[in-house]
């Protein structure tokens, strides 16, 4: 059985954020609101140095789908929502999710960003407990009075809330997550078990995303962290941090190069 | 049993421990529903090709269609312009087509006072309604025998405009079909007309090239051609060089080998050094700009050069360049003018001459006053490389196939042929507007005067005005002058998906189709060596009753002209618009659309006309409408070059010139068609060059408005990867990525200052601040940032809007906005030589204090 990572080429990578939009396109995640940011693909800026010899790097960021996942170990049901699947995805399953939020608080990439105002994504976010996800999609409040459109309306002229929705499916969790649950990068399996690659790889215009097989020496993933060895990283929490592979909770998400050409 | 996440988390720290907590009674209840079995994988769909214009890189796509609804983007897969990638703005064309506050109905007005924060008191009313009343006001015209006092606007537009905006604007009786180009982007085209004839924007061979220097622009997120820039960047940055010239760390400059935080408004002097350097140090390219007779170097700092010594091949008046302005200016020299580093300077002059001809200077808007000249400084230097035309280097580029539209001459009338040729309102032609626009005195567009023309009623007052996909109460400099000309105007049609400032100036308001996903259209353009020509069809079924602005518009306008007894229009639309595959006239509005579409498109995909073409050939509409683009063959280089003895380029010399003659010539006419000399026209229109250092590339110093000790800081207006124009703001995922801007943060509008400034003036990051220039005063978020020249502010182009949607305004019902539109401060100012807004340049000045 695989063990799916993937390695982010810093150098190549842009920080143009087609990534990040394109996951919420794939898979259909909420607006930001509670503290909770719905990004499943998102971006840790950083910046070092002072003007003019500032330098910038900007991590893309998703689920690490650690080998040491501690959100699992936090996960108070049985069997946990939060699993590791035997290809190395930590999935989650939506049915026995109780939205706890024992994941968010274990896991060292997620806040709820309304308490840590440090952080500066969050891997897992908590569906609203008391609304529907998509509330912008529900309100029928016209701007303009018998004018302009809703949410709720055009919602509904369109068919699905959200009204872009893509529609897939997947044993363990809905296109879209009902409210009370936790929700995060499930690194679109529903795809990968097609023969796609995940969805943020797939519009990366710069094809800075690699995606595969971490036990497979011949992989595309593996070749890249041998050739890349002394520049190689993970992440270390949500603020920046950075640490050698292995350490913490043994992220398979991998950093390689660096953002900047500058020395 | 229902657990609240919040109360279970107050039991799980009191009793401090997981395992606690996940007890039997919880896994009992999670085990009440068992699994099902469920198949896994996305739901059947389609790509449908389109064409994305969320900027001007007019990018083919495709959209997935699942159930009738649109829910993802791509590039076209067929696409070598972008290879089958969208930057990230295309995704958001999603949220755009379901924008919960877009328009369904036609409306107008019942509250007859105007003015910025006026409620119209809008209801809607049928599009039969609204054309009529339209054609009313335009038959009225007519019979007062006032035409030109119609004004068409343009914003965002497709081939189609031709219909709209050109035609029909003849065919009533108008000569005011008014661009908006020029508030953004047009000073670039002026480097490149004044030295080689090229009126438009450059191509880039980036597979071939070794340096790369990005100025005045980020092309990893702005300058038409996004996404092959992001794919093609990372190999210069591996195994090239590349430079960023900019005040603030755009994107480029993040990830650049050399960062030049230069001073705003001296990149005229940056350009003249590097000549100097290359010059002096003999690192011209001899292939393309010739040499010393005796090959022996001559270019001496401060020494005057004999012209007969230089033996010039494809380009014209080097020496007389040297001699006028280049002699003197060196790298220290430079270094003083524009802040930078007299090493970085001299170290980056050589390494992009010794890459030559594989390299380019990418060159942004210089949308700035007197930035007609830095424009020609920064292409002179592709010149003098010879990078111009030249594999690896900087091209014109490709264009595809296309047939004209049919002709209207024959259904003009002799009343809208002499109101058409009244003088335009912009005031384009003034003594004050050269707007040398291709060389053409007079030609170029002034759109942002157009308010301050209209105010003074000079040339004449503005009584019928029609606006489609813009809007200038948000996008032009000192905006507010034209919440007071919008006021004025008595009747004002705004053709838009969305409600906007320029809407709430509107008499009647027509909700259009959006381009990408419900409209039928062309669009034409270019990037990565080839061009293209692409379709713009129907995605999605039509939520509300909107229509095609270019062409469903102008169809019920001509039948309701037609029946008030002005049948032209529709005769031109109805005779001339036939499907050139069965040859049937239209017989509405949709069917003219589509046909229009066809027309445009048939050289592309008629196989009999297409059967000698070098580029993608489909075999008909369908397989055209299928494939959504058809691409040119490659460029071919050095097309421009001609030889020695015969140039080829379209300047006065057929030379690439450094003496431009044919600035010369353009100025002279000017000059004359106003019975005054150059020198006068140069003073009126506030350049510092007098005599022939007119013709050459040189450093004219910044024009500021605001002292520099009232008004310390250069304001610096930075465009956001993330704006589809002025449109995004209505979108969430636009706030949720705005700090994919550097220095930006998400969910707020900033300006960013740099620590060091900050500090002195004891402003801390987020505090709210006020910024203020000599025409206003805006309150915004404050971002400390390492990533901005000190002594500059930069502050993002897109938010700030008192009336758009109920996201991108704070709160629609009071028109309050959300963030600080900067515009609204900016000066109204131009490059009279081209006749654009000013915007770039730090050419308002403002003090910063906190709030
Ligand atoms: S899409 Fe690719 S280039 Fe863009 S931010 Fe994501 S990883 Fe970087
Ligand atoms: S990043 Fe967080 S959520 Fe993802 S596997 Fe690691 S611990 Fe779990
Ligand atoms: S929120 Fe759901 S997945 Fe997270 S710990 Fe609680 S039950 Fe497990
Ligand atoms: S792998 Fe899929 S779910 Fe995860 S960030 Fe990428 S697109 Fe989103
Ligand atoms: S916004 Fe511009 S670059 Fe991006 S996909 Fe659309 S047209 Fe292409
Ligand atoms: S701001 Fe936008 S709409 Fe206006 S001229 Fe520039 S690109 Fe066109
Ligand atoms: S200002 Fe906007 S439209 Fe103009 S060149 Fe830059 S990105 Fe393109």
């Amino acid at each position: 059985m695989a063990k799916y990572g993937m390695v982010i080429d810093l150098l190549k990578c842009a920080g143009c954020g087609a990534c990040g939009v394109g996951c919420k396109t794939q898979n259909n995640t909420d607006d930001a609101h509670d503290g909770q940011t719905f990004n499943w693909a998102d971006f840790c800026e950083k910046i070092e140095g002072k003007y003019p010899n500032a330098k910038y790097t900007m991590y893309p960021t998703l689920c690490n789908h650690c080998s040491d996942s501690p959100c699992i170990g936090a996960c108070p049901v049985s069997p946990t929502a939060m699993y590791k699947s035997e290809n190395g995805i930590t999935l989650h399953n939506e049915e026995r999710c109780i939205g706890c939020g024992m994941c968010q608080q274990a896991c060292p990439y997620s806040s709820n960003m309304d308490d840590d105002k440090a952080a500066r994504y969050s891997v897992i976010s908590m569906n609203s407990h008391d609304a529907e996800p998509h509330a912008r999609y529900r309100n029928p409040n016209e701007l303009i009075k018998g004018i302009t459109t809703s949410g709720a309306e055009i919602a509904k002229k369109a068919g699905r809330t959200p009204p872009h929705r893509t529609m897939h499916a997947h044993p363990d969790y809905n296109s879209v997550r009902a409210k009370e649950k936790a929700e995060k990068c499930i690194f679109c399996e529903h795809l990968v078990a097609s023969g796609q690659n995940p969805y943020c790889t797939q519009v990366c215009p710069s094809q800075a995303r690699v995606f595969g097989d971490l036990d497979d020496k011949n992989s595309a993933v593996s070749k890249l962290l041998a050739e890349n060895r002394n520049s190689v990283v993970v992440l270390a929490d949500n603020k920046g941090k950075t640490a050698k592979p292995g350490s913490g909770t043994q992220p398979n998400v991998f950093y390689i190069r660096s953002f900047s050409a500058r020395k | 049993m229902k657990i609240k996440r919040r109360d279970f988390l107050k039991v799980s720290a009191a009793a401090g421990a997981v395992a606690v907590i996940g007890g039997p009674s919880l896994n009992a209840f999670a085990q009440t529903t068992a699994p099902k079995k469920k198949a896994m994988g996305e739901a059947a769909g389609e790509w449908i090709p389109s064409t994305c214009q969320g900027c001007t890189t007019w990018c083919p796509i495709e959209i997935f269609v699942q159930e009738g609804r649109a829910v993802k983007v791509r590039g076209n897969q067929l696409s070598k312009a972008n290879g089958g990638y969208v930057c990230v703005r295309g995704h958001l064309l999603l949220q755009q087509t379901y924008d919960p506050d877009r328009i369904k109905t036609p409306m107008k007005r019942t509250n007859p006072q105007k003015g910025r924060g006026i409620d119209p008191k809008f209801v809607p009313i049928s599009w039969d309604e609204a054309v009529d009343t339209i054609a009313d006001k335009l038959i009225e015209l007519r019979r007062n025998n006032e035409t030109h006092k119609y004004l068409l606007m343009r914003g965002r537009y497709s081939d189609h405009n031709t219909i709209l905006y050109d035609n029909l604007t003849k065919m009533l009786g108008s000569p005011n079909n008014i661009s908006h180009s020029s508030i953004c982007a047009e000073v670039e085209k002026m480097g490149r007309f004044f030295t080689e004839g090229f009126w438009g924007y450059s191509d880039y061979d980036l597979d071939k090239m070794k340096y790369l220097i990005t100025w005045a622009c980020d092309p990893l997120s702005s300058n038409r051609q996004i996404p092959n820039a992001v794919t093609k960047f990372q190999r210069l940055l591996s195994e090239g060089t590349v430079v960023a010239i900019d005040p603030r760390m755009s994107n480029t400059a993040a990830k650049a080998h050399e960062w030049m935080p230069i001073k705003p408004a001296t990149d005229g002097a940056l350009g003249v050094a590097m000549a100097h350097v290359i010059l002096t140090e003999g690192l011209w390219n001899k292939e393309f700009v010739g040499d010393f007779k005796d090959g022996k170097n001559k270019f001496r700092k401060g020494r005057e050069v004999k012209e007969e010594d230089f033996n010039e091949k494809h380009s014209y008046g080097l020496v007389k360049w040297w001699n006028l302005e280049l002699k003197d200016k060196d790298a220290a020299w430079a270094a003083k003018e524009t802040g930078l580093d007299r090493n970085q300077i001299e170290r980056v002059a050589r390494g992009f001459a010794k890459a030559a001809p594989n390299c380019a200077i990418w060159f942004g808007p210089n949308m700035q006053p007197r930035g007609t000249y830095s424009a020609l400084a920064m292409h002179a230097l592709n010149g003098l490389v010879g990078a111009t035309d030249n594999e690896g280097g900087l091209v014109t580029g490709m264009s595809a196939p296309s047939s004209s539209y049919p002709k209207f001459d024959a259904y003009q009338d002799d009343l809208a042929k002499a109101g058409a040729k009244n003088k335009k309102i912009d005031q384009r032609g003034y003594k004050t507007f050269p707007n040398l626009a291709s060389g053409r005195p007079g030609s170029g567009v002034s759109a942002n005067n157009v308010a301050n023309a209209i105010l003074a009623e000079d040339p004449y007052d503005i009584k019928v005005a029609i606006g489609y996909f813009v809007n200038y109460n948000f996008s032009t400099m000192e905006t507010g002058r034209w919440d007071k000309a919008m006021a004025k105007v008595p009747f004002f049609v705004h053709v838009v998906p969305m409600v906007s400032e320029m809407t709430q100036f509107a008499d009647i308001v027509l909700p259009s189709a959006l381009h990408h996903t419900e409209d039928w259209a062309i669009v034409r353009s270019k990037a990565n060596l080839y061009g293209h020509i692409s379709i713009q069809q129907p995605v999605v079924e039509r939520m509300f009753d909107v229509r095609g602005a270019e062409t469903e518009f102008v169809w019920l306008l001509a039948e309701k002209l037609r029946d008030k007894g002005f049948p032209n229009v529709y005769d031109w639309l109805h005779n001339e618009y036939k499907d050139p595959e069965t040859g049937k006239k239209p017989t509405d509005g949709l069917e003219f659309a589509i046909y229009a579409t066809k027309i445009r498109s048939q050289k592309a995909w008629d196989p009999a006309e297409n059967k000698d073409y070098k580029g993608d050939k489909p075999s008909g509409w369908e397989d055209f409408r299928k494939k959504g683009v058809v691409n040119s063959p490659r460029f071919e280089f050095r097309k421009k070059w001609g030889t020695p003895e015969e140039g080829n380029f379209p300047t006065a010399t057929k030379k690439f010139e450094f003496y431009s003659e044919t600035l010369k010539k353009a100025l002279t006419e000017h000059a004359e068609k106003h019975n005054t000399t150059v020198d006068d026209i140069l003073t009126v229109t506030n350049y510092e060059a007098r005599g022939e250092k007119a013709f050459v590339p040189h450093y004219e110093t910044q024009l500021r408005h605001g002292s520099r000790t009232e008004y310390p800081f250069d304001l610096v207006d930075m465009k956001s990867r993330l704006n589809r124009e002025g449109r995004s703001a209505n979108l969430t995922w636009y706030h949720a990525f705005k700090k994919c801007d550097p220095g930006d943060v998400n969910f707020d509008d900033v300006v960013q200052i740099n620590p060091a400034d900050a500090q002195k003036l004891g402003i801390k990051d987020g505090d709210m601040v006020k910024v203020t220039s000599v025409v206003g005063s805006l309150t915004v978020r404050a971002r400390l940032w390492e990533g901005i020249r000190p002594g500059t502010a930069a502050k993002c182009y897109g938010q700030g809007h008192w009336a758009y949607g109920s996201v991108g305004t704070k709160d629609y019902a009071k028109f309050e906005p959300r963030g600080a539109n900067f515009n609204e401060i900016m000066v109204d100012d131009y490059d009279r030589l081209s006749g654009s807004s000013a915007r770039n340049g730090g050419f308002t000045g403002v003090k910063i204090t906190k709030v």
